[in-house]
């Protein structure tokens, strides 16, 4: 029906209850603080501020955020301030469980491609020699392990698990983004909503 | 900006940077937090390497060696909400978010690719072409030596590609992204060009053969001492480790705004290769990127190298082109 249904992924919307008192100038002057940042530009027009961020340091409190508009306006109960702000890392980060995905399918897909040749190169792989490892003096008088016959000179088996592709790590990559999409829209969404508060209580 | 005189070269003319041991900020707390960040390092790498000396074949694995080291990342994440070097480099989500992508690019896309055409398949046919048995005696020197010798030859290859990257406009292009990092976070050695990830992933250390337990050995002295390139923990990093070893503070210097500064420090684990070829600068800096400290976006750090490249290339052609002849004398 509209776009607010999905864009809530890399949108955040809030409002926040001014001072009674407080003006509008007052407001947005407490805020200034926040727009003059390195690669932030920002327009005022009487209630309403736009900015838009490009290249925002790391260090910049809302670099999270590539855009915005901050309006206030008259409530009941007092001037409020609503905010409206856009993050491409909250889309991306939403977006980054598919790319991994994707990887896994690759793997996968690589994986079966490849199969028949491996198969073929572990049965012509003739068995090397199975001569015992030297073990140097100094390694057996403090004790360590006697070097085991490494597994790559074993039957054809192990070379063959070693080189096959495995999806794992993409799925746990998809997960662990899945997971920081979560946090990350629950956690921005809190700390821009106290940096706003603080700034505008000048603390 | 005077800039502090170190050998021939003018160090921080650009950007605020620390020369020296002494003026490098300390540890601040009271004895068991003093103790615990002086120490931690040497603990946490001769409990590596003991424990990889002794263990026995049936977790001497490489998947022990992997969960070693996300427990490791782990661990340091936590140390550098405790105890962060500068308060600037705190981790954001945001941050968290970006360097991830890169390591997940690492363990996934990279990790692929290196099968056909990384140092994965040079060292095969190298080993298949070759009688390697000639080099079995390697395989019987002590365990430890083979471990440092694994280690070292391959921080030395990479010391060369390293400094190359950063002579050689071809090869700076790719490895430029990397040092548009504006704080160090333990994921931050991640984050680049995936052409670089490759090329810095080119070693010459698998040639030889060894004891398994060397490679896991000489993979736990990189991990409990290159790890430290990027992280945003404060130590008091003990004098004879500074002197033998790549440290965080050594790295932040090599990243920072300083352009002289960045011309130092190219080894990955051990800084007295740096040492013997008059690369290295002792000491610290909090500023860190180029262009004065203008983060890149994921999508400018994985087109860079080639829309740069082709500026360079069409500039040179269009001046070849267009430009007066120079009248003969």
């Amino acid at each position: 029906m509209n776009a607010r249904f999905i864009n809530w992924i890399w949108h955040i919307r809030g409002s926040l209850a001014l001072a009674p008192q407080q003006s509008s100038e007052e407001a947005f002057g407490r805020l200034a603080p926040l727009f003059r940042q390195p690669g932030t530009s920002h327009d005022r027009m009487h209630d309403t501020l736009t900015f838009r961020k490009k290249d925002q340091a790391a260090q910049d409190k809302m670099s999270i955020f590539d855009g915005g508009v901050l309006r206030i306006e008259k409530g009941v109960a007092g001037p409020v301030l609503h905010y409206h702000l856009t993050s491409r890392a909250l889309l991306f980060c939403f977006l980054a469980p598919l790319l991994f995905l994707g990887f896994a399918q690759a793997t996968l897909a690589i994986g079966k491609l490849e199969k028949p040749a491996i198969e073929a190169a572990g049965r012509k792989s003739p068995e090397k020699k199975a001569a015992a490892l030297p073990q140097n003096p100094i390694d057996k008088a403090l004790g360590a392990p006697a070097p085991e016959k490494p597994e790559k000179d074993g039957a054809g088996k192990s070379e063959e698990d070693r080189k096959k592709p495995s999806p794992t790590s993409a799925y746990v990559f998809a997960a662990i983004f899945a997971a920081l999409y979560v946090a990350g829209r629950i956690l921005e969404d809190k700390l821009v909503r106290t940096l706003f508060r603080k700034s505008l209580r000048g603390s | 900006m005077d800039g502090i005189r170190v050998g021939k070269r003018l160090i921080g003319t650009q950007a605020p940077v620390i020369v020296g041991w002494e003026n490098i900020p300390r540890v601040e707390g009271g004895p068991l937090k003093q103790f615990i960040f002086t120490w931690f390092q040497p603990t946490v790498l001769f409990a590596l390497i003991a424990f990889w000396y002794y263990a026995p074949h049936s977790i001497a694995k490489a998947s022990t060696a992997i969960g070693i080291g996300i427990g490791f990342k782990l661990l340091l994440l936590a140390l550098e909400w405790v105890n962060p070097r500068y308060e600037s480099w705190r981790l954001t989500w945001k941050e968290l978010v970006t360097d991830l992508f890169y390591v997940g690019l690492g363990y996934t896309l990279l990790n692929m690719i290196e099968k056909y055409i990384g140092s994965d398949a040079v060292i095969e046919a190298v080993q298949h072409s070759f009688n390697w048995d000639k080099l079995a005696w390697f395989t019987g020197l002590p365990l430890l030596l083979q471990a440092f010798l694994i280690s070292f030859i391959f921080d030395f290859g990479q010391y060369w590609m390293h400094r190359a990257m950063h002579n050689w406009y071809p090869l700076w292009l790719p490895h430029s992204v990397h040092h548009y990092i504006t704080q160090l976070n333990i994921n931050k050695g991640a984050v680049g060009n995936p052409v670089e990830l490759f090329l810095i992933g080119l070693g010459i250390g698998g040639f030889f053969d060894f004891l398994p337990r060397a490679l896991l050995l000489a993979g736990a002295i990189g991990l409990a001492v290159g790890t430290y390139q990027h992280i945003n923990v404060r130590f008091n990093t003990p004098r004879w480790w500074r002197f033998v070893f790549n440290t965080t503070e050594h790295h932040s210097l090599h990243h920072s705004q300083d352009f002289e500064a960045t011309r130092s420090n190219y080894s990955g684990t051990y800084i007295f290769i740096d040492r013997m070829f008059g690369t290295c600068i002792d000491g610290e800096a909090e500023l860190l990127g180029m262009e004065g400290g203008r983060r890149m976006s994921i999508r400018e750090q994985m087109t860079y190298p080639f829309t740069e490249g082709w500026k360079t290339i069409k500039a040179r052609f269009d001046k070849g082109q267009f430009d007066q002849p120079v009248p003969a004398e």
